[in-house]
């Protein structure tokens, strides 16, 4: 009894710190807890599922409104929808002679089953109109060469299928728009499972999605993900270095000299809250289309923050440092270049680190300037066809690698700066080894500059 | 008990100590501090705080500079060293002017300002390469110095990973390793614990011992100031200015018993009564003691 309650003890100290395991159990915890809720929206029915989410859609004579699978509608409409399409069936078999159809029609209805092949990935997402391939389709499903279960067709559908490609099969094995039945083919009835309303895919699904966009050989002409991936690397990081290489040194001068504070920092200030996206028309006319542009856009969202943060890290440096540097003789130049830089540096990564964090959000703007481009061009045409599950993935891609990289480099201000004792000994010792032959030959050189 | 002991008067040197003060007095003069007037400007005006303060150091002398706190010590210190500029008046260092911070004064701070990102052997090597000296030749010099501080097997430990005692020695031979005429140390044991700060004194005095150094020491420790110096500036505050200058009759070489011996205990008391007037602070009446009943242990 005791060990248990001892368990549940200590969790709420102020200002305490919890012991390694409580605080990697909640580490874990922090991340499992968003995950356990997006499954259980998802995946069970009676939590949160007031609307129903097409799996098969059907089209309806007289009703202008195209509902395709993906889509989200409310479960009476879907009744509605389900009892009219058996309705309109049952007319067709009644019905002697059998009324006239159009062929074009009856190619619509065979494209019916091109979601349940394209989920199978029986079938790519880009050939939903693929008629060939579904005309084989409705064959392989009907003979039972191919069994769906994901999503499954019903009993009814699956005698649909089979009673369709009946009167198919004797007309021809291939499909050409010809030789399709002049009486209309049966339909099949809306397929639908409960879904939440906010079309947020369940996980299995963006796996599945993401696993596929990500494998994909694009067509002719388009960029595949890890090239679109590639694309966005490079706007974030060659924006977020000329940020640098023009941030970095203007505010520790502003940071050391007074002079340059007062003659930089106060529109600096004033321009960073123009907010950078606002000059987007400006740096497309001027840069054109292209990658310039986005970078010059990631740049000016970046560098001014870095001037101003830059500065504030450069002025926090204790100035008794400098003051001893001084009494040990150091000049001026000296003082800038062996105490400032080197007192600031840790600091001074860490604000990078945040800085880069947000060059992200730039990032995302910046690649729907001018010609969209990257992994955002793709959120972007995704989303508006209302394809959460392909554009889940890249967000959390992005997530991933904003998160990754930050950890990575938490993880490598214990090894470059040694001194500020949150060193990792294993790492450390990693890097010494590392660094080892570069440690020689910098004391060689040093041997060799000497006259002795 | 208090009455049955007779203090000689502080003045009263004895034939060895009176002589030894005869033969610094012949030595050249290492500081010369002629009539400085130091004055910040506030937003409620000007607040002096020093006020003609005129006093010489002589070579290889050890002088404390003592005062209640506001007496501009710290700001004496900084102007000696040249971090900050006087109103008026000047400092010379062996004649020369001084007009900013440089080599030939070292300074230690009480917040030991050791530069984090160094070891403390590069700490000690910092002096040298900023004068110009090769790599190895300020290395070499470094071990000595650090030698000298007994920190042989920390060289390349990190500051942060050093006690208190240890960071002020390093920052000690940091300062050395110039080889400065003159230090000035701004209360540079004050942030340390009792006994630390003791043997910190008796490392000092060894140190100055071996190294051609003069020295002139900020504190508001009494003990302190008796124990280390030759002589001890008392300053009065607001503004500060030279109140006595005192010749300490303790005999050299110093050691931790002297601390009860009547020169010792003469001298401590006069500086006491100088900072600490006599009947000035201790008639305060705190009206939350009366809540207490008068206990007749207590008193």
């Amino acid at each position: 009894m005791r060990p248990l309650a001892s368990l549940f003890k200590g969790w709420f100290l102020i200002r305490r710190d919890l012991s390694s395991s409580r605080r990697l159990f909640l580490t874990a915890v922090s991340f499992v807890l968003p995950l356990a809720l997006w499954c259980l929206v998802s995946y069970v029915d009676w939590i949160w599922h007031p609307d129903i989410k097409l799996q098969l859609s059907s089209e309806r004579e007289g009703n202008s409104t195209v509902f395709t699978a993906g889509d989200h509608i409310s479960p009476g409409y879907y009744q509605e929808m389900v009892v009219a399409t058996r309705a309109e069936n049952t007319r067709l078999l009644a019905s002697t002679p059998p009324p006239k159809s159009s062929k074009r029609a009856n190619q619509k209805l065979l494209r019916q089953l091109a979601p349940v092949a394209i989920s199978h990935d029986w079938l790519p997402y880009t050939e939903a109109q693929n008629d060939a391939s579904i005309y084989h389709l409705w064959r392989d499903i009907a003979t039972g060469t191919k069994i769906p279960t994901d999503p499954a067709l019903t009993p009814e559908n699956l005698d649909i299928v089979k009673q369709n490609w009946a009167q198919l099969a004797p007309l021809a094995a291939d499909f050409s728009l010809a030789s399709l039945p002049e009486t209309p083919l049966l339909k099949l009835i809306p397929q639908g499972l409960p879904a939440n309303p906010v079309y947020l895919p369940a996980p299995h699904e963006v796996w599945r999605s993401g696993w596929r966009d990500f494998k994909a050989v694009p067509p002719e002409g388009e960029l595949s993900m890890t090239q679109r991936y590639q694309h966005s690397l490079r706007v974030i990081l060659l924006g977020f270095f000329w940020a640098c290489v023009v941030g970095v040194p203007i505010g520790i001068l502003c940071g050391v000299f007074d002079f340059f504070s007062k003659l930089f920092e106060p529109f600096v200030d004033f321009f960073r809250y123009m907010p950078a996206p606002t000059f987007s028309t400006l740096l497309v006319a001027v840069l054109l289309a292209g990658d310039a542009p986005k970078i010059a856009l990631v740049f000016i969202g970046t560098v001014f923050q870095m001037i101003l943060v830059v500065s504030k890290t450069t002025r926090l440096l204790d100035p008794s440092l400098l003051e001893a540097a001084q009494t040990l003789g150091a000049s001026p130049k000296q003082m800038l270049t062996r105490v400032v830089i080197p007192g600031i540096l840790p600091n001074l990564y860490n604000d990078l680190r945040i800085l880069l964090g947000w060059a992200w959000t730039w990032l995302v703007i910046a690649e729907l300037i001018g010609v969209k481009s990257g992994l955002t061009e793709f959120i972007e045409t995704q989303g508006r066809f209302r394809n959460f599950d392909r554009v889940f993935p890249v967000i959390i891609l992005i997530g991933v690698t904003g998160f990754v990289t930050d950890q990575i480099l938490s993880w490598l201000h214990g090894i470059i700066f040694p001194w500020t004792g949150r060193g990792n000994p294993i790492a450390q010792t990693f890097f010494r080894i590392l660094f080892w032959p570069f440690r020689q030959i910098s004391k060689l050189s040093d041997r060799a500059g000497t006259p002795t | 008990m208090a009455a049955a002991l007779q203090l000689p008067s502080y003045l009263e040197q004895s034939p060895e100590v009176a002589s030894r003060f005869e033969r610094l007095r012949q030595r050249p003069v290492a500081l010369e501090v002629s009539g400085l007037t130091k004055t910040f400007e506030t937003t409620r005006g000007t607040v002096t705080a020093l006020s003609e303060v005129s006093f010489s150091v002589h070579k290889r002398e050890f002088m404390c500079v003592i005062g209640p706190s506001g007496c501009g010590k710290s700001t004496l210190a900084r102007v000696l060293a040249g971090l900050e500029a006087p109103t008026s008046g000047d400092v010379r260092v062996y004649g020369q002017p001084v007009s900013g911070p440089g080599p030939d004064r070292g300074m230690v701070f009480q917040s030991y300002t050791l530069f984090p990102w160094q070891t403390v052997k590069q700490n000690v090597m910092f002096g040298p390469l900023m004068a110009g000296g090769s790599r190895n030749s300020a290395e070499a010099e470094a071990r000595q110095w650090i030698e000298l501080v007994g920190l042989t097997k920390f060289e390349n430990a990190y500051p942060q990973q050093l006690s208190g005692g240890m960071k002020q020695r390093v920052a000690i031979a940091r300062a050395l390793a110039n080889q400065p005429r003159v230090l000035f140390m701004d209360e540079p044991f004050g942030a340390l614990d009792a006994q630390t700060r003791c043997q910190m004194q008796s490392h000092l005095l060894d140190i100055w011992k071996n190294v051609d150094i003069t020295i002139v020491f900020i504190t508001h420790d009494l003990d302190e100031a008796v124990f280390l110096s030759d002589r001890i500036l008392v300053l009065d505050p607001h503004p500060g200015r030279v109140r006595e200058m005192i010749e300490v009759p303790v005999p050299r070489p110093r050691h931790n018993d002297q601390l009860f011996e009547p020169s010792f205990m003469a001298v401590r008391k006069h500086i006491d009564n100088l900072i600490h007037p006599p009947g000035q602070e201790h008639h305060k009446e705190n009206p939350v003691l009366r809540l207490v009943a008068r206990d007749p242990d207590v008193v």
